[in-house]
């Protein structure tokens, strides 16, 4: 009889086993494939080239500068609302129907698909605010993107603060104000810190939002201001896979860019992973 | 005087933190606003342009088409007015596009200030004359009577089948096939990628020892950050000539290609929220089912999952959610084909009818309405499941 | 924190070498078709004037119109003319533009290299593209599946293949829309039973252009740079710059530089037909 049932969890792990190689399999594959074809790509020039002749030589530099000013532009809009309101949220409100009402809003605009937030930056920022195809348009829209997950790991991050440290903190006479500022937000820095790397990593893939709200196809000069349009990393491999005259002759540049791609997500992944594992505690994504 | 600073400092500083927290609110509501604002006024809008007409000859016996009607006439697919009740005339078109073929550009006038006497003697010429313009150029005194057509209706909009939003003069708002190529592709993902992840989630939380835990949990935490061109791009290098070339089809662009793009996207998401649900079953009672005699399996199956249920649920639908919210990659490899779907044939979803049309409805227009009422039918049932992911989470407390 | 922030996002704006205050100048959005040859243009041209800048942005023919009545754009770059309603609602809203033909295309019906057919009429065509023949037997070839492929609704190619070629009946809704032209050329050299569309310098040797005849099969041609010039190929269209006679000064030049010798030299080298 025991060893029916020896048997029987011995095929299911080992079945368990097979599959969770194979899930993980399926995605490492994807990633080696576009690094051993992208890799050969990456020269200087390709990095801080413009693109010439169609698409198909030079570099990629215009887009890697756009997508990191759309990546500093939304966390200057994210990051201070998001951790302010995670500050009221978790040290200042009560439990109320206001608080549940503010967090599942939150929760919402969490799962509101991409597209919608670039039909919303479009026709808010875009047309009715008058901010035009802009970095800063295509920033906002990317910075209420990010908001919910900045908001929701700053969350976290404060709630592993232990309490009886604040409990100290106002025992020794200082306000609410001074504790979260000399207290509290010190030791939840870190883990911000990570929900903020990690924001960051995101809103470098993401393309749906900038689609109607700052992306164009080329530009000849870098961005000089908030109201410049800009090329970007996403978009770009979306431009490269499916226009231009030469798609074959192209294809190598669309490698490069994906592995560039891959290689910001893994480098600020790292990151976070560092400083969660030398300075915080362990705090979710979701 | 300093404490007294102090205080209205900190009620400053309160309110704007305060402020601050309702700005995710407030984004919801705005977009809301918006895309309803937008959306619901296709329902009050005439499936043609905002100022067009459409006028027959005073002979003509029939007063009020359908749009579906309308489209059989301008298409050319019916040519006599008998087929609609009319008397046996055949149908003479003019519309914007081939007054050029009746009339030469100077008889039109330098800005078009003819066009209005033109309408009148072709409708008084061909009594079985229809005519479509704007509705500054129809004559003043209009030779022929005004033919009624509907409102775009809310029924007609949800089940028509036919997708052509800029077909001229009457557009075919039919979101159907869209609705159906966005569930097809998306449960079709799930239903691939449930299987996998629960398994792997049971591993990585139950079976696998740290060592592999520690490396494997933040390699899929890193590949759920992948950004979703990376995947369309590899999808559609890859798996779209494989699904091709192993299922023998016609074309590699399908519904079924979509899906498993989904599924490998959707994998990490459900993988690491099943996993944190399963982990967070108490020792206590893992080990109280052991100490009954259970196997390690048996515990699993018959405690720590059903404990950790609705965590797992909470995963799926994210997941779910995830898949059916998913623009780029679907728009490249699923062949948007506007046609009722079918899992190996091409099809269409709602956000990639989205960014595919967008940029080239102008600002207001029929076309911009009814990509608004779309999205409005998109953020209704992404709502949804984010309504359904509060509720499990929110059963899962009580418990 | 905050300071650090602005002075990096300055840093990066003013960019790692090419610091280059000039604002872009031209703004130009539109056809698909044109874009190659509109980038390859704008580049020499900016060798040439060291001052200037010129933004390219794709999308379609329809993208390029919406944008230069929404004032989004300075020139509107199109693979068909202006629709009717197009130009009325430029009227309404008092915007005068000038229309100038700047190249022409001849547009390509293209079939994977493994298909034995090699020429169509433009009957054939038309049941083709409307889903009427669904079946490569039932114009002579073998017994296989058609798949249609097309652009999306905002391009002017789509527009313009539907007016000429179906005679403005719609494309049957089986029909494949992909985003942009390059992306038709990748699906049909991949699918055997693949049918598209697309302008003559997107042709590769991956796939296989189709000799058309407008004369119910007495004479098929096939398209080529000649045959667009004598003007036997019949599918050939005028591509079209659009701007607002207000932007003259700004777009002028450019505009020039494109119908001037060199410009059309570059549109031979492209692919596309020059104007004489």
């Amino acid at each position: 009889m025991a060893s029916k049932k020896r048997i029987q969890q011995a095929l299911a792990f080992g079945l368990f086993r097979i599959v969770s190689l194979i899930v993980v399999g399926i995605l490492f594959s994807i990633l080696f494939f576009i690094t051993i074809r992208g890799i050969g790509v990456i020269n200087w020039t390709f990095i801080t080239a413009m693109p010439e002749d169609g698409m198909t030589a030079g570099g990629i530099f215009p887009a890697i500068v756009g997508t990191l000013c759309l990546m500093i532009g939304s966390m200057i809009f994210a990051f201070p609302v998001g951790v302010m309101s995670a500050v009221y949220l978790n040290e200042y409100m009560k439990d109320s129907w206001l608080k549940r009402f503010v967090s599942m809003m939150t929760d919402n605009l969490a799962g509101v698909p991409s597209i919608v937030f670039g039909l919303f930056g479009m026709a808010l920022f875009v047309n009715k605010l008058g901010f035009g195809d802009s970095i800063l348009a295509g920033s906002l829209t990317l910075g209420l993107l990010s908001l919910p997950v900045i908001i929701r790991t700053t969350e976290e991050a404060l709630k592993t603060v232990d309490d009886s440290l604040r409990i100290g903190s106002y025992a020794l006479g200082a306000t609410k104000l001074q504790t979260i500022r000399r207290v509290v937000l010190p030791i939840a820095f870190p883990n911000i810190m990570t929900g903020l790397i990690l924001s960051m990593s995101r809103v470098s893939g993401e393309t749906a939002p900038i689609l109607f709200t700052v992306a164009a196809y080329f530009l000849p000069k870098l961005p000089t201001g908030w109201h410049d349009q800009v090329m970007a990393l996403p978009y770009h491999l979306y431009v490269l896979t499916t226009s231009g005259t030469n798609m074959e002759a192209a294809r190598p540049m669309a490698y490069g860019t994906a592995f560039v791609l891959i290689v910001i997500v893994l480098l600020f992944n790292l990151l976070a992973n560092i400083i969660r594992k030398h300075f915080g505690r362990k705090v979710k994504m979701n | 005087m300093k404490r007294k600073w102090f205080k209205i400092i900190e009620k400053g500083v309160e309110s704007v933190l305060f402020t601050s927290s309702l700005t995710t609110s407030i984004t919801v509501i705005l977009i809301v606003i918006f895309l309803f604002s937008e959306g619901i006024g296709l329902f009050f809008s005439k499936p043609i342009d905002k100022d067009s007409i459409i006028g027959i000859s005073k002979q003509n016996t029939v007063s009020k088409l359908s749009s579906a009607q309308l489209n059989h006439i301008f298409n050319q697919d019916l040519t006599n007015w008998k087929a609609f009740g009319g008397k046996n005339d055949s149908i003479q078109l003019l519309s914007i596009n081939n007054i050029g073929d009746y009339f030469a550009e100077e008889e039109l006038g330098s800005s078009f200030e003819n066009i209005p006497n033109k309408i009148n003697e072709f409708v008084q010429k061909h009594p079985g004359a229809i005519v479509s313009f704007s509705k500054t150029y129809m004559p003043k005194q209009f030779a022929g009577k005004l033919l009624e057509i509907n409102n775009v209706g809310v029924w007609e909009f949800l089940s028509g089948k036919l997708w052509y939003p800029t077909a001229q003069p009457v557009a075919q708002l039919g979101v159907l096939p869209l609705i159906l190529g966005t569930v097809l592709v998306s449960l079709v993902a799930i239903l691939m990628a449930l299987p996998l992840s629960i398994a792997c989630a049971i591993y990585l939380a139950e079976v696998a020892n740290s060592k592999i835990r520690n490396i494997l949990k933040p390699l899929i935490e890193l590949l759920a950050g992948i950004p979703s061109v990376v995947y369309g791009f590899f999808g559609l290098i890859v798996i779209v000539p494989e699904v091709q070339r192993i299922f023998n089809l016609p074309v590699g662009e399908t519904a079924f290609t979509g899906s498993i793009v989904l599924a490998i996207m959707a994998l990490p998401t459900i993988i690491t929220v099943a996993e944190d649900a399963l982990r967070s079953v108490p020792r206590s009672t893992k080990e109280a089912s052991l100490a009954l005699g259970a196997t390690h399996w048996q515990t699993i199956v018959r405690v720590c999952i059903p404990t950790a249920k609705s965590g797992i649920a909470a995963g799926i639908i994210l997941g779910i959610g995830r898949a059916i919210g998913e623009t780029m990659a679907v728009l490249m490899v699923t062949g948007n084909a506007s046609t009722m779907p079918s899992l190996f044939a091409p099809a269409r979803t709602i956000p990639a009818t989205i960014a595919a049309e967008l940029g080239e409805a102008p600002s207001g227009g029929l076309h911009f309405k009814a990509l608004f009422a779309l999205s409005i039918i998109l953020f209704i049932i992404t709502f949804g499941i984010n309504l359904s992911v509060s509720y499990v989470k929110n059963k899962n407390k009580s418990n | 924190m905050k300071k650090v922030v602005s002075i990096v996002m300055s840093l990066v704006m003013a960019g790692a070498g090419v610091v280059n205050a000039q604002r872009v100048v031209c703004k130009i959005k539109g056809s698909d078709t044109c874009l190659p040859l509109i980038q390859k243009e704008s580049e020499t041209y900016q060798k040439k004037n060291a001052g200037s800048s010129i933004m390219v942005t794709g999308g379609g023919s329809g993208v390029g119109f919406a944008a230069i009545l929404a004032g989004t754009t300075d020139i509107a770059m199109a693979s068909r003319s202006m629709k009717m309603d197009e130009k009325l609602k430029m009227n309404e809203a008092g915007k005068a533009y000038t229309e100038k033909v700047i190249a022409k295309d001849a547009l390509s019906v293209i079939v994977n290299p493994t298909n034995k057919i090699g020429q169509l009429t433009r009957e054939q065509l038309e049941g083709i593209f409307t889903g009427k023949i669904t079946n490569w037997k039932q114009v002579g070839g073998e017994d296989l599946a058609i798949v249609v492929y097309s652009r999306e609704t905002s391009s002017g190619t789509y527009e313009f293949f539907k007016e000429h070629v179906l005679n403005k009946k719609n494309f049957g809704p089986k029909a494949l829309l992909m985003p942009a032209t390059g992306a038709i050329v990748q699906s049909v050299s991949q699918t055997k039973g693949a049918i598209g569309y697309v302008g003559l310098a997107y042709l590769e040797k991956t796939v296989k252009a189709l000799k058309v005849s407008y004369d119910k099969g007495k004479t098929f041609v096939e398209p080529s740079v000649e045959n667009a010039k004598n003007k036997t190929y019949p599918i050939t269209r005028p591509l079209y710059f659009y701007y607002l006679k207000s932007s003259e000064k700004q777009v002028g030049s450019f505009v020039n530089y494109l119908l001037s010798a060199e410009g059309q030299s570059i549109v031979l080298k492209e692919g596309y037909i020059p104007l004489q």
